[in-house]
């Protein structure tokens, strides 16, 4: 009896270090690599509580095996885009300016009840109200309403308004992550190498430089450069 | 990135001290087998004292490591192996001729605790 009790006081410690060595990304949203290190850790920090002739070693060397491999995975997803993006995808647009894109929908085995959830979730009871549907890399579905129907904000009130060409009509998207290229979603927004390098030079720096720039369809931009260490 | 050289410092002590134990497992089990042979050759020569003396070695030494063997395998395998060895010897002392019986039976365990420690790959699959 007093061997299962240690054991679960040794395995506590050892949990709660491992989940405080995965980080506080692991508190929120679950990725896939994320969700299958958390449901493994409970069976297997189980298995030694629950039967004493199993050596207490069997269940801490895998428990920290995979924390271990799952904080350098995200470390490599960190650095190398294409790691990221094989292990976690990226996040995928299912309306598109008001219009449902049944394809994509049809590819990540979304229905229209589970839209019409996410949208009810959301507050949002007709589909008409949306601009931009995203469902995110954990699989959370976000959406951007249209301008007629988003809550009125402090600059409406004073009468500056919106242009026609507000964010909410035309969402920038990250084009430079961590200083990276995303040729993918320039594409999307017909943006062309040329524009980016001369924006770039423009600004003395270089892409490398960049931690995070987003630019909408119109060439509309924002630039965060990269702390120096 | 600190929390990535801390895991992979992990990874690496774990990763040292599991196949370090495979070791420790390996050479010991070599070790008690090639007791088990000296136990049997001594039996064989009608040198009842030697037999006795090695048995005696080989329960010490055993009694040594069962602490080990619990801390990496299930104490099944450890409770057959003590009870084979003192079984050896017993027989070695009384002289008896159940004590070949004996020492294959505790050669057959001692195998089967070293393939369960060993990552082959049917093991492992």
């Amino acid at each position: 009896m007093a061997i299962v009790l240690i054991r679960a006081v040794i395995l506590y410690i050892v949990i709660t270090f491992s989940l405080r060595l995965m980080g506080k990304r692991q508190l929120g949203e679950l990725q896939p690599s994320e969700l299958v290190v958390t449901i493994l850790i409970s069976n297997i920090a189980a298995i030694p509580v629950e039967d004493s002739s199993v050596p207490m070693i069997m269940g801490i060397v895998p428990i920290l095996t995979l924390v271990c491999l799952d904080v350098i995975m995200s470390g490599f997803m960190l650095k190398f885009a294409n790691v990221r993006k094989l292990m976690i995808g990226s996040p995928r647009i299912i309306i598109s300016e008001g219009k449902i894109l049944q394809n994509e929908m049809k590819r990540l085995r979304y229905n229209v009840d589970d839209l019409m959830e996410a949208m009810r979730n959301q507050q949002i009871f007709d589909v008409n109200e949306i601009q931009y549907a995203i469902v995110e890399t954990a699989g959370k579905i976000n959406f951007l309403l249209k301008k007629d129907f988003q809550p009125a904000e402090k600059q409406d009130l004073s009468g500056s308004g919106k242009s026609s060409n507000s964010s909410s009509d035309n969402p920038p998207s990250v084009i430079i992550r961590d200083g990276e290229r995303d040729k993918e979603q320039m594409k999307l927004l017909g943006l062309g190498g040329s524009w980016l390098t001369k924006i770039l030079r423009e600004k003395n720096l270089s892409e490398k430089n960049v931690f995070l720039m987003t630019a909408d369809k119109n060439g509309k931009f924002n630039i965060i450069e990269k702390e120096k260490k | 990135m600190k929390r990535i050289v801390i895991s992979i410092v992990i990874l690496a002590a774990m990763a040292c001290g599991c196949f370090l134990s495979v070791y420790a497992v390996n050479s010991f089990t070599d070790k008690m087998i090639d007791k088990i042979h000296e136990v049997e050759r001594a039996f064989e020569d009608g040198d009842i004292e030697t037999s006795s003396q090695k048995a005696k070695e080989l329960s010490e030494d055993w009694n040594e490591f069962v602490d080990f063997s619990l801390f990496v395998n299930d104490p099944g395998h450890a409770l057959e192996i003590t009870s084979s060895v003192a079984e050896i010897h017993s027989f070695a002392q009384e002289g008896n001729d159940e004590l070949y019986a004996a020492c294959d039976r505790a050669e057959a365990q001692i195998d089967m605790f070293r393939g369960v420690q060993n990552p082959t790959f049917w093991k492992i699959l």
